[in-house]
């Protein structure tokens, strides 16, 4: 997300997890990880979410969803020791349709710069409900901020080099 | 008020030419359907492989899998239920026989399968008797047709689903929308909704089955499991 995908896909991908995820839809979410055991350490959630229909449009833009699904997001760190960004999603998302009060789940975004962690929380995820959601929450790089970072980094490989 | 509730669930005729006429505009409907989304689950109007598989489940309620038996598979789209049988059941032998109104979709299903116990046909009953049939999702788009006529085309299938299914047959319906829904989806009218007691009415009394309903399974539909009336037939 962010520096992988353009922002669009992001928005787009968020908006379909939020309306399978939301309180309406938690009874056939339920029922479904009953049936399937959509999310489980047995699947990956690039898997699980095309399960659901859960992909961007754009074939090209599918192609990277799915690369930082399987390979970008399991090198993230998460706020569960020992366990990355990739796992603690599936685990957030299992234990949330699986538990005796089932939770809808949330996905929203921060910035990896004040905590590069998949985070998980639960409370209200939108102003305008008190419902209580898992709420699950992405490190991102705004691709502006990424683009900047990398000319950075070769600007201080360049002069590192020249050094030499 | 509907044909089916005004006339208490007796028989619901429709003639030839209307009976046609649904026929070609399901047919243009799922054609282009597929056309557009490919054959995935969207290309016969589900919303992902997950609710199209659990439908599946709910709807194979009807066959024993103890022993061989044959299926007819009444508006197979692709063939997602072959390939979840398949999945699914991969040591128990059915013959398998879908059929679909759309050529579009029938060239499909036979692109993916070729084995000899999967068989793909065009057409709206089936040309053969099987121990069961099912008809997933069959119902549900009424493709711009009044509600009576609709009514019609659902006895008709459901006639004919019993007529040519040895032990018995499953469909599913989509239950009667909340106001939520009806606010929320601007294409809700497109869609046949009902209870399930007139269509248990009619299988009990016109088909002289035994029904059982299949629902509260997560979703806002049900599920008819319609056996054959042994008791009726003595």
């Amino acid at each position: 997300m962010g520096s992988l995908i353009k922002d669009s896909t992001t928005s787009s991908v968020l908006d379909q997890l939020n309306k399978r995820f939301e309180p309406d839809e938690l009874t056939e979410m339920v029922a479904l990880q009953k049936e399937f055991r959509i999310f489980s350490a047995k699947h990956s959630l690039r898997q699980s979410f095309a399960l659901l229909g859960i992909v961007p449009a754009d074939q090209a833009e599918r192609k990277r969803w799915y690369r930082f699904l399987d390979e970008q997001l399991g090198t993230y760190k998460s706020d569960l020791a020992n366990v990355n960004g990739h796992d603690r999603v599936v685990k957030a998302v299992k234990d949330g349709l699986e538990a005796a009060q089932p939770l809808p789940v949330f996905f929203g975004v921060h910035l990896a710069s004040e905590d590069p962690r998949v985070t998980v929380t639960r409370g209200p995820a939108v102003i305008f409900s008190f419902v209580t959601y898992s709420i699950v929450s992405i490190p991102i790089t705004p691709a502006s901020l990424a683009r900047q970072q990398g000319a950075e980094a070769a600007k201080k490989r360049r002069t590192e080099k020249s050094k030499k | 008020m509907s044909l089916l509730a005004e006339t208490g669930g007796t028989s619901i005729e429709l003639g030839n030419e209307i009976l046609s006429d649904v026929y070609s505009n399901i047919e243009a409907y799922y054609s282009a359907r597929v056309a557009k989304y490919g054959a995935t689950p969207l290309g016969v109007d589900w919303s992902c492989q997950a609710t199209q598989s659990f439908r599946f489940v709910h709807l194979l309620r009807i066959c024993d899998f103890s022993a061989p038996f044959s299926l007819n598979d009444i508006g197979c789209g692709y063939g997602a239920l072959a390939t979840f049988l398949a999945m699914r059941y991969p040591e128990s032998t059915i013959d398998y026989l879908g059929l679909d109104l759309s050529r579009t979709m029938i060239r499909r299903a036979r692109r993916r399968f070729s084995s000899p116990g999967q068989r793909f046909v065009v057409g709206a009953a089936s040309p053969r008797i099987a121990d069961y049939s099912v008809a997933s999702g069959v119902m549900n788009v009424n493709c711009g047709f009044s509600r009576s006529i609709w009514e019609g085309f659902v006895a008709t299938t459901l006639r004919e689903m019993r007529r040519t299914s040895r032990r018995g047959f499953s469909v599913n319906f989509l239950a009667d929308a909340t106001h939520a829904e009806m606010s929320a989806v601007p294409s809700v009218e497109s869609l046949y909704r009902t209870n399930p007691e007139p269509w248990i009415r009619y299988c009990e009394r016109e088909l002289r089955c035994c029904v059982e309903t299949v629902d509260n399974y997560g979703m806002n539909e049900f599920t008819l499991l319609v056996r054959y009336n042994q008791i009726a037939a003595t």
